[in-house]
């Protein structure tokens, strides 16, 4: 082709490009506004989706209106739909249309913006407080004890009513680190469990950007995959939820694999910060196993096993054996059932009122036949971390405890992995669950 | 094409067959496999989605017929409470709902309180109240606490005798 034909051709494209910018920029607003107007409102006060707490946005308070239904859910898919379309417009790259500044800029006011705000959709923040300060503060074993057994404590008019006679069932090191910040007051465990939250998100977002370079994905587009991502922000974030430290050390894993492949004592130490997450949260575990397998070395396995003892150890001396029973409390939550489970999803489908204990086993088994697959997938040369991202959407879904801030365990993985329809099946188990949430939107009760 | 299967150095399962030795890389292949899982993950997506959907109709129709019940207690009862109790056969999946309400203004239970049964579909935003019976202030609705059963629910019973 001549230089002319070519610099004819490329006209239009350049003209049809200059759109891109102002599209992702509006994108980018809507996305903003929409976390603001749910921050906003969410400050006005406890409704049906803000839980009651201490008054830690008040200074926002008066601009919204007391968050309802209708307004979050408007909010929500206005922020899906600038999310997808901002996803579409940044995989163009040829069209420039998101600049690393930009994108770094967005996920920072998204995140600052439900930073300042009030806790949203959720109690468990309270639940995390109310463990460390039963520890701290009442000489009482986190893993022995509900919240329930410290009626008088400031914190436990805030916890949820279905959590309040419930042990914890997160992992000593979690319980540790969530220690330092009993002493503080409840409104100061708040604030220190929320930036726990954003340095958590932080930290995932960078270890996100180094790993997508690492594997010459546009590190841009990875981190507007997570750090944009509505439910990341507004659910998890939003409610500072403990997964996301467990996703920083999932990442931080990661990136020791990919930074430097090969390096034994990187890979001892990544199979080592796995155990040390799922010590923070016991679904982190899913990923060893992909790893060990992939790597095939006695390094990770030394790793893994050091930080296990480690673990054990301080989980024991720390809170007895019932520190360290994680399979026990795995079993006690895998009973439970939320409405927003597939499988109770599916059991109304075929005319079931809902969830029985023969569908556990059915969902068990389907759960250990797809990580099978996978492991022999991996065995024969898979990419792991796929494998391990595929492993934590399907818990996900075969859950029958089903809450939205799961759904994001498999997304930062799949924002670097090699297989785009992890990517794929990720957002559209994410996009039916809010479609699941939109009911009071069709039929509002008064 | 057939590749020498390949490992790290010192990678466990080097001596295995080729068949079943580890790889470092995925061998390109037919894409049989990946076909055989997209097949299976878009069946799996469509049942997902088919739920979903069947959900949210399902849950719409529940809060339009709970919609209808509490104005056609409000009606009934010609009070405009808004602190009423539902109680819906979710465990049955049937359309039968109660709602209860106090008989005269108080807090929420502490005044009599009188339940109907609604049965059968929404028609002009109401449901039909074919029976129902009373409560005791400060009572939950069980049959030993019920009393002055009208309608069907005195004929089934429902009463404590």
């Amino acid at each position: 082709m001549s230089v002319a034909a070519q610099s004819v051709a490329s006209a239009p494209r350049v003209r049809s490009g200059r759109w891109a910018p102002a599209l992702a920029g509006a994108l980018a607003l809507l996305l903003v506004a929409a976390a603001a107007e749910i921050v906003l409102d969410g400050a006005a006060g406890h409704s049906a989706l803000i839980p009651k707490s201490p008054a830690i946005a008040g200074w926002l308070s008066g601009v919204g209106e007391r968050l309802g239904y209708r307004v979050f859910l408007i909010a929500l898919l206005v922020s899906v739909g600038a999310y997808s379309g901002l996803l579409a417009l940044a995989r163009r790259r040829e069209l420039s249309p998101i600049s690393k500044r930009s994108a770094i800029a967005l996920i920072g006011a998204l995140h600052l913006i439900v930073f300042v705000g009030p806790i949203l959709l959720s109690t468990d923040v309270f639940s995390y407080i109310a463990y460390a300060r039963m520890g701290v503060e009442h000489g009482l074993n986190p893993y022995l004890h509900g919240p329930s057994s410290i009626l008088g404590d400031p914190v436990y008019s805030y916890v949820g009513k279905d959590w309040k006679h419930v042990a914890t069932a997160y992992g000593p090191f979690y319980t540790l680190l969530s220690y330092p910040l009993a002493p503080l007051g409840v409104t100061g465990a708040l604030w220190g469990m929320k930036l726990e939250a954003l340095l958590a998100s932080v930290g995932t977002l960078a270890l996100t950007w180094r790993c997508a370079r690492a594997r010459e994905i546009d590190p841009v587009w990875a981190i507007l995959v997570v750090g944009a991502n509505p439910l990341y922000v507004i659910y998890g974030l939003g409610g500072a939820h403990n997964d996301l430290i467990m996703l920083v050390a999932m990442m931080g894993a990661v990136s020791l694999t990919l930074v430097a492949p090969g390096s034994r004592g990187r890979e001892a130490g990544a199979a080592g910060l796995i155990v040390a997450g799922a010590l923070v949260k016991a679904t982190m575990a899913a990923l060893l196993p992909f790893m060990i397998v992939s790597r095939r070395r006695l390094a990770p396995i030394l790793g893994a096993l050091a930080m296990l003892v480690l673990g054990v150890v301080v989980g024991y001396a720390a809170f007895g054996i019932h520190g360290i029973d994680v399979v026990s409390a795995l079993n006690r939550d895998a009973a439970f059932v939320s409405t927003d489970s597939f499988a109770n999803e599916i059991a109304h489908l075929f005319g079931k009122p809902g969830v029985f204990p023969i569908d556990h086993d059915f969902l068990k088994a389907g759960l250990v036949l797809i990580v099978l697959h996978l492991l022999w997938r991996t065995w024969r040369g898979y990419d792991w971390i796929a494998a391990a991202g595929w492993s934590l959407l399907a818990i996900s879904v075969t859950s029958t405890w089903l809450l939205a801030w799961y759904i994001l365990w498999p997304l930062p993985l799949a924002a670097v992995s090699r297989d785009r329809r992890l990517l794929l099946a990720t957002l559209a188990v994410q996009a039916l669950f809010v479609m699941h949430q939109i009911t009071p939107l069709l039929a509002p009760v008064s | 094409m057939s590749a020498a299967p390949s490992s790290g150095p010192g990678g466990f399962g080097t001596r295995l067959p080729v068949r079943f030795a580890p790889r470092d890389v995925e061998l390109p292949g037919l894409g049989t496999m990946r076909l055989v899982e997209t097949t299976v993950l878009v069946l799996v997506g469509l049942l997902l989605a088919v739920a979903t959907v069947d959900d949210v109709v399902l849950e719409t129709h529940v809060n339009q017929r709970l919609v209808a019940d509490l104005r056609t207690w409000r009606e009934y009862t010609g009070h405009d409470y808004k602190n009423l109790s539902v109680e819906q056969d979710l465990r049955g999946h049937t359309t039968r709902d109660v709602i209860c309400g106090n008989t005269s203004p108080g807090p929420p239970k502490e005044r009599t309180q009188l339940c109907l049964a609604m049965t059968g579909p929404v028609v002009a935003g109401r449901r039909e109240a074919r029976s129902g019976w009373y409560l005791p202030p400060k009572s939950e609705d069980l049959r030993g606490k019920r009393y002055g059963c009208f309608g069907v629910a005195k004929d089934e019973g429902l009463c404590s005798p």
